[in-house]
């Protein structure tokens, strides 16, 4: 469809799954081979720094940096984790990566553990995608028989052990810490940080996590380099491609990989087809629920970490949701804000009762029983949410709620002037 | 020493503090609900924040999760601040239920006071609220879940602090819940902290529910007379009863927490057969008259007799001031026959603790502190319950502990165990003292060789020791392995576990007295005629009460002084009634020699539910209280010296007359108490070997629990669901040997008594010992802790009949 | 179903446990595994978790409890967990809603008469490019239409009957 180079989707074919013989003949494991053979793990942090990728979990850390603060060189447990929990509204990316190509990750995790000198690592999945976990059991057993996982991969001395782990449903555990303590078995809340997790994390050792799709471009860069992968990019401070996973009102709702930087206008009418039933564009969600809403006026917004930040929003996970211009903006923000209410952990008092409140008010207003006095205190909730929590997540239920108040403003009143939706 | 300002006021604090902390020191309190002194902070309240204008951190932050470094410039009443907190507030009240007047919690409720002092005062939230279903937790604890306010402070006291396992948290987002797996009784001996930890009406004390408002309930600072600890309390009475008691807080000793025997032990004050009337010849009279009874009876059979005829025996349960009118009233009366406790072997402990402790000294927050334990022959759960606390404290805070005793001792938190029959721990303290382990085998050297290790590199070692195991020989040893362990750069701490809640202020007064063995000797052959009982009970409390009973019997005249209706005051002519602790002040020496102060609560008195049958209120008007005879006993005996001396005026005598309780006059409640002066004892000595079984033979040792075997808790009615029933435990290996299995009854011969009861199987106990843990008012009754390993023989029941 | 977990299932836990540095670490594991065998977990589930990780039962059930996916009350043969995220939302899940409680005549947190279904909402299931979407079992299923769903309730009523 698009000119644009394929990097994570490049083996994609539709309804079927890569394993080892293909994804070998594809030129799979020639990064790990070449980590492995001829950098030392220093090399392979410094190569993924420069290359600026930065982390496809929501939170875009550069991932680089995040591994040179990790003490590699400290003996004794340290753990790598994949996060695979993936459970944030709108993004399906990382399910439908390793629907098309597993091994990428497990490649992406060895040569990550190798940098971070960690002997076991862990690739946490959710409860709901049992069949990534299969091909993931699956491509773990053919790397073991193949000699890329195990004791001394390819003669090199380095050994690592990849421990697959199931969940059992609820957001709060793609949190990190979060996710940390529900694979030591704990009740998964969030931990403080300080300390963080390259300090003390899994069982109190060194970890690091990271996202399935960040550990998937690893491959890539030790292979082709840290130029080859700036270049990628259509901004010029970004780097690599990006998984877009495209939902709502579109004709065509795909998960496309396309260079960072791609603006949005070209995503929905090049990739989504455009908004469906011939109606026009409203507004979206660039990259999961979290993140505030675009409109229009952002048609053109080129689609990468700083440019998002500088238009009020984040490209969080890049997984786009559309509205149509028939969208009633209050009922999707209700939507949205029920569930970051119903995943919240129940730590902390802004997100566990503070979001019941927002909802109380949101959906009164969409019912039409709001009064005059429930928009100031909706700001009033979001002002003394925002910032607050003891983790994330009640920050990014604030997200929609803030750009709702920012950009639909007049939508909010009309609701409690007509004591009615105006959409209904 | 960072120094930082807050509200425009400066102050310096100890590294480490964090800001919510440093406020307080100014008088700066801000409301919060997670954060608890010992608990820590973890930030999920989110009540506690503050304005970070200038420094190494900026804006809104939670004052307890930010330590204070120099330079910072906070202030708590930023407008965007006391908004949030005030917002807070609001998202905590959604869902609590706005029926004050109904709530237990009312008037202590912390929720209540954050309420009013974070400014939320209008309820804007109208939606449904959130309901629980409660559960039943037992004969302590009441839940009412709909209160809470999910602060988490329950479980991390429950869990973190306790070691329980049994009730956590459950569930998640708005819908989370603090019980246990079923319904069912705490098992943690330390859940009646959850009353005390709970900021709202979540759980309340179950066993003074509906009897008092807390701003009606009488309260002042006391100690606690269930062991030897001493725990900071704040007993509460109202209507002349005795209705509860919560924790104090003295970070030297408890710290913030008590056990339930502790919490729960109260109910002795109420106790219907409680002595409530001077009684001479079983006639009630007034107390002039039985002071003269008591005076001119004792004055007739030293005419007859000689002063010497006349004995005194004061006790551990009595207060510092009261042994020391007795000793002031023996000597008033020319006897040198004065004993400070009925249990010969337990006191000669004590004496040696006392006289040989010095600066190896180490108190309840020493032990959490230390990074490596040693603990032989002492149960804490059992003996001291609080120790088990303060030595999870340490574990979990990286130290290492090692315990050293025949019994399956069990703490709750980690700990390596060497089962050593009671004849060999003092072998092992000379072993560990000399590094010489010729006299052990494979397993125990090496776990002796590795506890002497470990306390040789440890920065904080503490070796702690029980009185009733060791004995005073072992105490002996003991104390001469600190003072081995200690180095110029670094000493050895040393805890001795006691019984009673003034043993070694008791033990300080005896000096090199004689005992009480020597005593009922004197009684049997006819020395001594008469004898004035202390607060003690010798026919429950002596090493050997049967012995105790002849004693007693050939006496001519028996004065007790007692608040508890013991099996004494049955030999007794002469009763004088006395205060309970939390009627009268007074003193109490900890087994580490603080000295510390109880205040009176309330006065003494028949309740009035009891005296009003339950109606309220009472139609019957009288001029005097009924029940409201009973006086401190420090006051009777100063009586019966013919002085009316005020505690002030008997403290400072004493403190004159005896440098070692100087400190005594400047004692102040509430306050971390002050350890005695040197004792200047010289440490007494040490008979009698241990009996030791031969192949093939049982020993029977008998111990104390954690219910049921405290004399005082004994009579307090709020324990009798917890009493536990008589068994006897053996090693897996005996019981093999003899065929039993586990709850069958067998039959124990002694020579104490001939009983049947079941067994508990353990693999955890030494072999060839026989654990029968005390159970006051049994079958068991009459076997006695303390008292060191005695011949025994175990039977099936089966094979008997 | 009237076992929790087989004998041999048991005891393979039991020896995985025994020597494992962290045995909480598989207690999401144990409880699936009792959730696979006997549909959902009940109190004795939770106690033989325990009794297998070596723990309280309560502290299995701190975990069992914060999970959505572990269902600690019976359920039905097939547990429907219907997505209400955005993205389903958006593309008719109301609806789908809607259908479902009318043909199983059950509402949310319900179990059919025929003991077939149970019927939950659930968060964004990762289908939202085929929303709107729901999972029976560990089986997605996107792009629903009335016609899809009886389709797929037919199949999976026939493949779960008693
Ligand atoms: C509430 C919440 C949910 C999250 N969920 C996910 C998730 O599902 N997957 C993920 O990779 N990161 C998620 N994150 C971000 C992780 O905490 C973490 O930053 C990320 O896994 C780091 O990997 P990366 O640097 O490779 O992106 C979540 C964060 C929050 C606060
Ligand atoms: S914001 Fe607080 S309650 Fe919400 S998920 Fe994070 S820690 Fe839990
Ligand atoms: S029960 Fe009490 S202590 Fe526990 S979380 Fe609720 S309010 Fe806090
Ligand atoms: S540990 Fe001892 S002093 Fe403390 S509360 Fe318990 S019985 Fe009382
Ligand atoms: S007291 Fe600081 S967050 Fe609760
Ligand atoms: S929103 Fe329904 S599957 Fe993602």
């Amino acid at each position: 469809m698009s000119g644009y180079p394929r990097v994570l989707f490049k083996n994609r074919r539709p309804g079927e799954t890569l394993f080892l013989d293909d994804y070998l003949a594809a030129g799979g494991y020639a990064g790990l081979r070449k980590a492995l053979k001829t950098m030392t793990p220093a090399e392979v942090t410094a190569t993924v720094k420069a290359a600026g990728l930065r982390g496809r979990g929501g939170a875009g850390f550069v991932t680089g940096l995040k591994w040179s603060f990790f003490p590699a060189d400290q003996p004794g447990e340290k753990y790598l984790v994949c996060n695979g929990d993936e459970m944030e509204p709108g993004t399906y990316k990382d399910r439908q990566l390793l629907l098309a190509d597993p091994h990428q990750l497990i490649e992406g995790m060895l040569i990550a553990a190798y940098a971070l000198q960690a002997p076991v690592g862990y690739i946490f999945l959710r409860y709901a995608y049992e069949d990534c976990a299969r091909n993931v059991e699956r491509a773990l057993g053919e790397a073991r028989r193949a000699g890329f996982l195990g004791t001394n991969i390819l003669g090199s001395g380095f050994s690592c052990e990849l421990h697959l782990h199931r969940s059992a449903g609820r957001y709060i555990l793609g949190e990190e810490t979060a996710l940390l303590n529900g694979l030591e078995g704990r009740r998964p809340n969030p931990r403080s940080k300080p300390p963080f997790p390259a300090q003390k994390g899994l069982f109190g050792k060194p970890t690091t996590v990271n996202n399935v799709e960040t550990l998937a471009n690893v491959p890539h860069i030790i292979v082709h380099g840290a130029d080859w992968y700036q270049g990628l990019a259509l901004t010029e401070k970004g780097a690599g491609t990006k998984l877009f996973g495209l939902s709502g009102h579109l004709n065509h709702t795909p998960c496309v990989e396309l260079p960072l930087g791609v603006p949005l206008g070209e995503i929905i009418s090049d990739h989504g087809g455009g908004v469906w039933q011939g109606r026009n564009f409203k507004a979206c969600l660039p990259g999961g629920a979290s993140t505030p809403f675009l409109t229009r006026a952002h048609w053109d917004l080129p689609m990468d970490f700083d440019t998002l930040a500088a238009a009020h929003s984040r490209l969080g996970t890049a997984c786009v949701t559309v509205f149509d211009e028939g969208t009633c903006m209050v009922a999707a923000t209700l939507n949205l804000n029920r569930f970051f209410q119903r995943e919240s952990c129940g730590w902390c008092t802004p997100c566990r009762d503070g979001l019941a409140m927002v909802s109380w008010l949101l959906e009164k207003i969409e019912s039409g029983r709001g009064t005059p006095d429930d928009i100031p205190m909706l700001q009033d909730q979001l002002r003394n949410i925002s910032g607050r929590s003891f983790c994330a997540l009640a920050e990014g239920a604030m997200g929609p709620v803030e750009a709702l108040l920012r950009l639909f403003m007049d939508e909010v009143e009309d609701h409690v002037k007509k004591g009615r939706c105006p959409f209904n | 020493m960072p120094k930082l300002t807050i509200d425009n006021q400066s102050v310096e604090v100890p590294d480490g503090t964090n800001v919510l902390e440093a406020a307080k020191r100014l008088g700066i309190v801000i409301p919060h609900f997670c954060y608890h002194e010992a608990l820590g902070a973890v930030g999920a309240c989110r009540l506690c924040a503050m304005k970070f204008e200038d420094g190494p951190v900026k804006g809104i932050q939670m004052a307890c999760m930010v330590t204070a470094q120099e330079g910072m410039v906070v202030s708590t009443l930023d407008a965007a601040t006391v908004e949030f907190r005030a917002h807070v507030i609001e998202w905590l009240m959604m869902n609590h239920p706005h029926d004050c007047p109904v709530c237990d919690e009312g008037g202590e409720c912390q929720l209540q006071d954050m309420t009013v002092a974070g400014g939320h005062t209008l309820r804007r939230y109208r939606g449904l609220k959130r309901t629980y279903p409660n559960q039943q937790l037992g004969p302590f604890i009441e839940h009412e879940m709909n209160r809470c306010i999910q602060c988490y402070r329950c479980a991390r006291t429950y869990q973190d602090y306790c070691g329980g396992e049994d009730f956590g948290v459950l569930g998640t987002n708005q819908r989370v819940y603090f019980g246990r797996f079923r319904d069912g009784r705490l098992e943690s001996p330390f859940s009646g902290n959850l009353v005390d930890v709970c900021p709202t009406g979540v759980f309340t004390d179950k066993a003074f529910r509906f009897k008092s408002r807390y701003w009606d309930l009488e309260e002042a600072p006391s100690v606690c007379p269930h062991c030897g600890l001493g725990c900071a309390t704040i007993p509460g009475g109202r209507y002349r009863e005795l209705q509860r008691v919560r924790a104090g807080s003295n970070r030297q000793t408890n710290g913030f927490f008590i056990c339930d025997r502790g919490r729960f032990g109260y109910g002795h004050a109420a106790h219907a057969a409680r002595p409530r009337v001077p009684l001479v010849d079983g006639q009630e009279v007034d107390w002039t008259q039985a002071l003269a009874a008591a005076r001119a009876r004792l004055d007739k059979i030293i005419a007859a007799h000689g002063p010497r005829s006349v004995a005194l025996l004061g006790s551990s349960r009595a207060g510092l001031e009261a042994n020391a009118q007795l000793r002031s009233l023996a000597r008033l009366l020319g006897t040198d026959r004065v004993v400070f406790a009925a249990h010969a072997p337990r006191d000669w402990t004590a004496r040696t603790l006392a006289a040989g402790l010095g600066a190896q000294a180490s108190s309840l927050d020493d032990v959490r502190r230390s990074d490596c334990l040693l603990l032989i022959g002492a149960d804490p759960l059992a003996e001291a319950p609080l120790l088990a606390l303060a030595v999870r404290q340490a574990v979990r805070g990286g130290a290492r502990a090692a315990i050293i005793d025949p019994r399956p001792v069990a703490l709750p938190c980690a700990t390596a165990h060497l089962p050593l029959a009671p004849w060999r721990l003092g072998q092992a303290l000379a072993a560990l003292g000399d590094n010489d382990w010729s006299r052990f085998e494979g397993q125990e050297a090496v776990f002796l060789e590795g506890v002497h290790e470990a306390l040789a590199g440890a920065r904080h070692p503490i070796v702690i020791g029980g009185a009733d195991l060791l004995g005073p020989a072992g105490m002996r040893q003991l104390l001469e392995l600190a003072r081995r362990l200690s180095r110029e750069d670094r000493p050895c701490g040393a805890m001795g576990v006691l019984s009673g809640p003034n043993s070694y202020g008791a033990a300080l007064l005896a000096g090199d007295g004689p005992d009480f063995e020597e005593l009922s000797n004197a009684m049997i052959t006819g020395e001594v005629r008469a004898l004035i009982c202390l607060e003690s009970d010798p026919l429950t409390q002596a090493a050997d009460p049967a012995h105790a009973g002849l004693a007693l019997a050939r006496l001519d005249l028996l004065v007790a002084l007692d608040s508890l209706p013991t099996k004494t005051l049955g030999h007794a002519q002469i009763i004088l009634p006395t205060t309970v602790t939390a009627e009268g002040a007074g003193c109490f020496v900890n087994n580490e020699g603080r000295m510390q102060t109880f205040m009176r609560v309330l006065a003494p008195g028949l309740p009035l539910r009891e005296t009003g049958g339950g109606g309220h209120p009472p139609r019957l008007f009288m001029a005097d209280t009924p029940g409201a005879a009973p006086r401190p006993a420090w006051e009777i005996l100063a009586g019966l010296q013919g002085r009316a001396a005020s505690l002030a005026e008997l403290r400072d005598a004493l403190a004159r007359e005896d440098v070692r309780f100087a400190g005594l006059t400047a004692l102040a409640a509430e306050s971390e108490g002050q350890r005695v002066a040197d004792a200047g004892l010289a440490l007494p000595a040490t008979r009698v070997e241990d009996y030791v079984p031969r192949d093939g033979e049982l020993a029977l040792l008998v111990c104390e629990a954690l219910f049921g075997s405290e004399e005082t808790a004994f009579y307090s009615a709020p324990l009798d669901p917890v009493r536990p029933e008589p068994r006897l435990i053996l090693h897996e290996r005996d019981a093999g040997r003899l065929g039993v299995t586990p709850g069958e009854q067998v039959r124990l011969h002694s020579a104490v008594e001939e009983v049947v009861l079941p067994v508990e199987i353990r693999a955890d106990s030494a072999p060839g010992v026989a654990i029968l843990p005390r159970v006051r008012g049994s079958l068991v009754e009459a076997f006695v802790p303390g008292v060191g390993p005695q011949p025994c023989r175990i039977n099936r029941e089966v094979d008997h009949a | 179903m009237s076992q929790i977990l087989p004998q041999e299932q048991i005891d393979a836990w039991k020896e995985r446990v025994t020597g494992h540095a962290h045995p909480m670490e598989l207690v999401v594991d144990v409880l699936r595994a009792i959730q696979a065998h006997h549909g959902w977990v009940p109190d004795a589930g939770v106690e033989l978790a325990a009794e297998i990780l070596g723990t309280t039962p309560l502290r299995v059930e701190e975990i069992a409890t914060f999970y959505d996916k572990i269902y600690r009350r019976p359920v039905g043969r097939r547990v429907i967990h219907v997505c209400d995220s955005i993205c389903c939302w958006s593309r008719g899940a109301e609806e789908v809603v809607g259908f479902l409680r009318e043909r199983l005549g059950i509402g949310f947190g319900e179990t059919s008469a025929d003991g077939c279904f149970t019927l939950l909402p659930s968060c964004c299931l990762g289908a939202c490019g085929e929303a709107p979407a729901m999972m029976i079992g560990l089986t997605t299923h996107g792009n629903l239409t009335p016609a899809r769903i009886l389709a797929i309730l037919a199949a999976e009523s026939g493949e779960a009957a008693p």
